[in-house]
Order: C-alpha cells, then structure tokens, then sequence
C-alpha cells in the first residue's frame, strides 16, 4: 500500500453534497416548529427610551417575545463578554439585536415584529477611527473597555530605530488602507433548536466551534454545559464568520421558553447583519533600506476598526502587528497597532485574521523599494527573506520548517522582467 | 389558494398553494426536496438551482404558479449511489466539493449544459457556470470537473 | 489600451490560537471489531476537508484504507472539544491528537498482538493493508479485522483511546511586543499576470502561480482546493469587494450590490506545494487554509503598477481609482 498521507482522498461527505443529500441546518424541520425572527436596530448609536411588546404579544399565532429582560445573562463575546444578547438599553450599531420573536409561521412572527413600538433617543455617533481615538471622545463601553476607544494597544519594538533610519540609504514613506469586506460564505446562518425528551436543549446549526457556542448558550440562560448539545451539521462556508454566536443564542432562548422547537433562517440581508466584518485598517509604512537592498529600518502604525463590539479585535490587532514586516528580517523597527470601537458593524476573525491587511503594506513597500533602489522585486525579497536561523520582530527564532525561499524560487519563472514588458 | 399542477423529477404533482409562493418553497417545504438550497434569494448566486423544461431557473426569483404545467428536475432527480450521473461522478473525482452548498445548484448547471451541448469549450463551460457563485473552491476544480463529465459524456 | 504586467506577492502567517493561550485539540479512537475504525473530535469541517485529513492520518497508522475509518465530528454530546475550526489550527492541532490517540490505540493492538505472536516487543509488530503481523514474517501475520474480533469476544480486550495535543506558543510582552506568539508558520508566494484596460481601469487577472509551504500536504486535492479557494478570495479583496457604510448603515447587504469572484473572474491558477516539514507537526504538516489568500492581495496589486506605472494603495482597487490614479499620472504626479 502506497502512503495515504498526500495522495488525493476522497471527502467523504462528497457523494452526498452531489446528491443534494447532505444537511445543513435550514434543510431540518421537527414537528410542531414555530418560526423566530430577530428584530434589529435601524441605528447606529441611541437609547432605547421605551419598548411596547404587547400588541406583538396578542397578535394569534405569537408564542413568544422576547426582551433583554428574558435574558438570565445578556451577554456574550469570544473575548469579552461585551456584546449583548438582546438590547436593554444601550445601542451601539445599526443592526444589533433588540428582540426576538417566535411564531408559528415566519410571516407572522415577522408581523409581531412590526407590531412592536420602540422610541429611541439617537445618540451622537462615531463612525473615523481617527476621531473615536481622539481624547474626550465618548467611549462606547465604559462599562467593560474603560474610558477610551482606543481598547488595545501593541507595540512591537526591536533594535535601536534612530540607528536604522541612520543607515538607510532608501527611505520610503505611505498610507494604505484596506476596506471593510464580508465573508459572503454561500449558506446563510439557520439553526434548528429544541428541548429533547431528556430536557435538554439540542441546538442543530453551522458552526465553527461547537463547544464554545453550548458554553454561550449555557451561560446566557444559566444552565450547566451538560444541559446542552450543540451538534454540528453540513457547514455551507465560514471564513471566520461563525466564530462570534448568532442566531442559535436566541433560537435556544425562544426554544427553553416555549418548549417548541425553534426555526430560524436568515436572508442574505440578515446575514449581512448578523456576522462580524473583516477590519478596516489604515496603516502607515516607513520602511528604510541600504544601497544593496538590506531592508534596516520601520516604523509602522495600524489602526483597526473594530466597530462596534471586541470581538477577536485585539487578537488581530496583534496579529497584525507581529506580522507587519512581512516576512523579512528588519533589525530596527517599532510598530504601534491600535484597536479601535466605532459605531460601524463589529468586525471580527476572517481568513488572515490582522494578517491580511498589512500584506498590501509590506508588499507594496517592497516593490516601491525595489524600484527606487533599482532592484527587481524578486532580488530585494531574496535578499531579506526569513530562512531558517531568521530572527522575526517579536524575536522569536524561526528554528525550521522555513520554506519561503524555495516557493519564491518556484513562482520567480512567472515574472515577467522589465524587458519583455510591452 | 390555487390549484398546481408540475411534474417533479418525473413524477407528477398535483398542490394547493398560495399565489405567491416561490417555486423554491413549494420545493424545499411542500415536497421536501430540500438539495436546492437559497443563498441569496435574490436570484444571483445560483444555490436554487433547478432544470424546468431543459433550462436552469432561480427557484427563488420564479413563482411556483410560473411553474404550472411544467417539467423541473432538482437535484434529487439526478442520479444516486447507485447510479450517478456523470456530472456527480466527475464533480467527486476532481475534488469540486468542498462546503458542498453550491454543488446541487452547479451540478444542475453542468447538466443542463450537456444536455444541450456536450462538446462544450472551456469558454462556454465558463460563461455557463458564471450565474453559479462559489466562496470555497474558486471554480478551478467545478470547471475542471466538467470538462471531464463532457469528456465522459461524449465518449472522448 | 489593454496593458499586461506580473507582480509579485510573499507572506508568512502565525498559525493557531498563539500568544500562549492554551491552543489544545482532543481526540477519541475506538478500533472496532472488523478491524475498521473511529475517530471522534470536536473539530468541524467547514468544507476545508478536516474530517478527511483525520481520516488519512489514521489509516495511514492503522495500515487501513481512509475509507474504513469513521470520523465522528462536532456534536458537544458525543466528541471531545478540538477547539475552533480556524486559524489554520485544525491540520496540525487536531491532526495532532487524532495522530496521538491512534498510536495509543494502534500500541495496545501491538501489545496484544506480539503476545499472540509471540513477538518480544510490540514494536515489531507492524499494521499494513489490514494487516497486524511480526514485520518481515508474513507467517506470523492475521487480518487486523480478526484480530480484533478475537480480542474483544475471546479476551475482553479493547482498543480504545482519548488524547489531547497542546501547540507551544509564548505571549508577547505589553511594553515591547517581544515573544514567540506563534507555530508554526507558513510561508507562500505568489505571482499574478494582470491585463489592465487603461481606457475602462478594470483589471482582468490572467493568471496566477501559487507556490506555499505547507510542511506536509496530507490530501493533494485539498490542498489545490484551499490554494484556488484562497486565490479567488484574494481577488475578490483585491478588486472587488467592499461593505459599503453610510453613517453605520450597509448599503450593499445583498450579492447583486456586494460583488464576489464568479467563475469568470478567477484566473488560471497553478499551484505549486513547498514541503519543508515542520518537526511538530503530523507527518511534518503545519497548515494552508488562510495563508492561501494572502499573496494574491499583492501580487495582483504589485502586477497593476508593473502593467500602467500606477500604485494603488486603498483597497479595492476599484476602477475609478485606477482611472484616477492614470489620471494622476498623465498630469505628472506620482499615481495612486
């Protein structure tokens, strides 16, 4: 037998995708189901001054509003717990969720939703970094981030930088910035929920990460772990998208208080609102190199919005900051990343995680340096590049597995040299 | 309610639904035939998929009365284990599933160009599966893929 | 006029948790009576191929075909926690603990078959093609499936395991950013060929040749599938896609407004597989998921400027700002 270990399996799930077999969560139905919906708010920062359920509560057909005041424990959050399950008061971006609805048709517990009179007090809202970093700006969360917007802060600092900039030959200075982009994975969220003939709730949903959603779901109601079962079905996509809880908190909510196995579906337009973005960086590069192209000084800072919840904010901003050199050897550098609340939609972990957005940065920078110092990109890459031995920002020995120089080697007869331009 | 009368993956139908009902709820809820999936319900990404009288519709964007008296074929209607059609086989050889939410909508795709044109060129294969949209493979292996069901198709 | 340029595009990526949070991944294995088996983790697929990878990685100990082993994932009731499917964590974190509890499982097999065999030490035991026999003694050799139906219905012995695999990282200092915050890495470069219409700014993207380090590729056709996957998003983040805000509001929720990649706008890609195996990792593996996206965001970026002479700096690069940045240029700025 040939190794099994990099030959090219078979998935195993393949046949049944083909055959429209496989599962995922909008495909289950359970007897006796009733319909939630989430009703979201239309502002960006305000107060919720009041909040009339009952005409939704009347309407025939409703089983269930739900209010922050069902909540046993309104919170939830991969880092901190800072992002509400339902609103009580405070609202801080367009789309966070204000109630929830269970009814026995999906029409009608949108009605109910419409049903309900909220009056809100707009509040003044922040929406440049720039500005929510200014000092005297209104924080967001004094509560659980303190006073300042500005929720993270890492620099990342090595050698002496006044002596890098000394032996520059080559200095090169610009912004980048990226933009706000969503994870568009091809299945909207849907969970199906319900309370099992043991008690428990059994959550069937797309997820990333099973056992951290039952322990959200244990701790937003106040029950033991043990008491429910978060079971994964065919994932249609993720990219990061179903890190932070979605809907399955409130379908398990709607589901421990009616009893009723609980449906719910989001349209592509929910979707949109009910998962993190991608951060949003502007990054300013300063990047210095001598004659023969030995990159030898940067200076960076990478602002991130994180809109309006933590989320994984901090873990990328670090990210980012570890790998703002690219991967090249730099022996003088200080790199300041900062994460920052605004009252856009929360942003949180997409492929790359902080590691993609700095790429356009260090990439561009190099091409710019190259072309200044008349060197082709592939010589100045080849002449910085980790390899085993490196040393990287955060001084950490890259001791093996270090790969980069024969990929570059590998892709190099696909560049086109100046000459053969036309 | 008003009376409708399809023939589903060869079988004829006979329903009571609303006016307004999309085809891919009457699919999806009334006949359980829930392989066409909805990723957009605006008729773009291509996941509601179905063959109705040899051509590829969005089940979402069609009313199900616009399906009066006609022929659909999902994807349930396409092949099993036991038998599958040659679009299925080559989309597991080459390896273009992945999340799998696609696949129904661009089997169904792949077929009804086949059928059609069983020779077709890479340009067309393109374009044919261009209302289908993917977030996983990027298309690479799902073109691949059937190159080679045409190829198993036509003999070649 | 339409204009052809390459770029070039070279990055690293920290994989798992990092920063010394404990990055720990569990599994469970139970050989079953015909010789076949299962492997429970808490790990999902999300369409990556995960539940395929543990499949091989415990075939490829067990001497099995992949297509013997079950692989059971993601019900909180029935596997242990693997922690999250991201990161790029699952190849070498999970595939670690599936690796460590198949050889647990795969030892006592070994234990009860050189006491049957009569073999001094379990390690000459060996399991191959279904096989578990004295290595180079075909004679004192049965099917594994025999095996272990003997030993469960003649002598109660079970093949059964549980085992955790933890990845070593440190945190970073606050003051100074200093530490060892992630492993493994993985290193990937890119080359894109653009054509960009200087009268219309848009950019078609040709062709891109992918080459990453992997450490180890476990399923070649995955590891092509996350290379391709990775390059179509890079170019929908490169030139396409943006969540358009108006005071917190998106106003583009919807595919016809929010613009991905269609098979029309993907190029010909070619994927080329760097193996420079990591030490810790399965069979040398570290992982590919995310780092296959990153290159392309500069190589196409990288390619625009070596095609018309203009840097674009904010992303996307949209052809409004490539026509501005043209513009810019014919004036006698610096572009972008």
């Amino acid at each position: 037998m040939t190794s099994v270990i990099g030959s090219r399996v078979v998935r195993e799930d393949a046949w049944g995708k083909v055959f429209g077999q496989a599962q995922y969560p909008a495909d289950l139905n359970l007897p006796g189901q009733i319909y939630g919906v989430v009703l979201r708010s239309p502002h960006s920062h305000a107060r919720i001054l009041s909040m009339d359920v009952r005409k939704a509560r009347e309407l025939p057909g409703v089983a269930a509003v739900l209010t922050a005041a069902d909540v046993p424990r309104n919170s939830h959050g991969v880092l901190y717990r800072d992002q509400p399950v339902l609103v009580a008061e405070h609202i801080r971006m367009v789309g966070d969720p204000l109630l929830a609805v269970g009814a026995e048709s999906l029409e009608l517990a949108r009605e109910a939703a419409g049903l309900v009179e909220i009056e809100y007090e707009p509040l003044p809202a922040l929406f440049d970094t720039e500005e929510a970093m200014r000092p005297g700006a209104s924080p967001l969360h004094p509560e659980v981030h303190g006073l300042s917007n500005v929720f993270y802060h890492l620099p990342v600092v090595k050698g002496d930088l006044n002596k890098g900039w000394e032996i520059a030959d080559v200095v090169v200075e610009r912004d980048y910035s990226t933009q706000m982009v969503d994870h568009a994975f091809l299945q909207p969220e849907a969970v199906l929920a319900h309370v099992d003939a043991r008690g428990n709730l059994v959550i069937q949903v797309s997820t990333q990460y099973p056992h951290y959603d039952r322990g959200e779901i244990a701790h937003a109601l106040g029950i033991k772990v043990s008491r429910v079962q978060v079971k994964t079905l065919s994932i249609g996509g993720s990219f990061g998208g179903r890190e932070d809880i979605s809907l399955q908190l409130i379908a398990a909510m709607l589901a421990y208080k009616t009893l009723r196995p609980v449906k719910m579906e989001n349209s592509r337009e929910e979707s949109f609102y009910s998962h993190c973005k991608r951060h949003p960086m502007s990054m300013h590069y300063k990047t210095g190199a001598t004659r023969q192209g030995k990159l030898v000084a940067l200076e960076a800072r990478i602002v991130g919005d994180a809109g309006a919840y933590a989320s994984w904010s901090p873990n990328i901003l670090r990210k980012a900051a570890i790998h703002a050199t690219g991967p090249y050897e730099i022996p003088h550098l200080r790199v300041d990343s900062y994460a920052v609340f605004t009252n856009n939609p929360w942003t949180g972990a997409m492929r790359g995680f902080g590691a993609a957005q700095p790429v356009l940065a260090y990439e561009s920078q190099m091409d710019i340096l190259a072309q200044e110092l008349g060197l082709s990109p592939l010589e100045i890459r080849l002449r910085n590049i980790f390899r085993t031995g490196s040393v990287t920002a955060t001084g950490q020995l890259l001791s093996g597995s270090v790969g980069l120089e024969e990929c570059l080697q590998k892709v190099a007869p696909f560049l086109r040299q100046e000459e053969d331009k036309e | 309610m008003v009376e409708l009368e399809l023939t589903v993956n060869g079988k004829a139908c006979m329903l009571k639904i609303e006016p307004g009902e999309r085809l891919i709820d009457v699919l999806r809820q009334r006949l359980g035939l829930t392989g066409t999936k909805e990723g957009c319900g605006e008729g773009e990404c291509g996941a509601c998929t179905v063959i109705m009288d040899g051509r590829t519709i969005n089940s979402c964007v069609v009313l199900a009365i616009q399906a009066h008296g006609r022929d659909i074929t999902t994807i349930e209607g396409v092949g099993n284990r036991i038998r599958p059609h040659p679009v299925q086989r080559a989309f597991v050889e080459e390896g273009a599933v992945q999340c799998g939410y696609c696949t129904p909508g661009m089997v169904l795709a792949a077929k009804a160009l086949l059928d059609k044109n069983p020779d077709p060129s890479p340009q067309e294969i393109g374009a044919a599966m261009s209302g289908n949209l993917c977030r996983c493979t990027g298309y690479d292996k799902i073109l691949r893929a059937v190159q080679r069901a045409a190829r198993e198709v036509t003999g070649t | 006029m339409k204009k052809r340029g390459t770029g070039l595009g070279c990055t690293w990526y920290g994989t798992g948790y990092g920063n010394g949070f404990p990055d720990v991944s569990s599994a469970f294995v139970e050989i079953h009576d015909d010789g076949t088996a299962a492997v429970l983790t808490g790990a999902v697929d999300v369409g990556q191929g995960s539940s395929t990878v543990f499949a091989q990685i415990a075939a490829e100990e067990l001497g099995l075909r992949p297509e013997d082993i079950l692989v059971c994932s993601g019900d909180t009731d029935v596997t242990p926690d693997s922690g999250t499917t991201a990161a790029t964590r699952q190849t070498y974190n999970t595939g670690n603990a599936v690796l460590k509890a198949v050889r647990q499982a795969k030892l006592r097999l070994q234990e009860f078959g050189a006491r049957k065999f009569s073999c001094p030490s379990p390690e000459g035991i060996e399991l191959k093609d279904g096989m578990i026999g004295v290595r180079g003694d075909p004679s004192r050799s049965m099917p594994l499936s025999e095996l272990a139906w003997e030993a469960r219905l003649l002598h109660g012995e079970r093949f059964i395991s549980a085992s955790s695999f933890t990845a070593q990282t440190t945190a970073v200092n606050l003051e100074n950013g200093q530490g060892a915050p992630y492993w493994p890495y993985a290193f990937g470069c890119q080359a894109a060929e653009v054509e960009v219409d200087t009268d219309t700014g848009t950019v078609r993207v040709l062709k891109i040749a992918a080459a990453h380090d992997l450490g180890r590729a476990v399923n070649l056709t995955q590891v092509e599938g996350q290379i391709a996957g990775g390059v179509a998003q890079g170019v929908g983040y490169a030139l396409l896609e943006e969540v358009e805000l108006a005071e917190g509001r998106i106003k583009n929720p919807a595919f016809a407004r929010y613009l991905i990649p269609t098979a029309l706008d993907v190029p010909e890609i070619e994927s080329m597989i760097v193996e420079e195996p990591e030490d810790t990792g399965p069979y040398g593996a570290k992982g590919l998921g995310e780092p296959a996206m990153l290159p392309t965001i500069a190589a196409i970026i990288n390619a625009i400027d070596a095609a018309v002479g203009v840097r674009i700096t904010s992303l996307p690069a949209t052809p409004e700002k490539i026509l501005a940045a043209l513009a810019e240029k014919q004036r006698g700025g610096s572009g972008g």
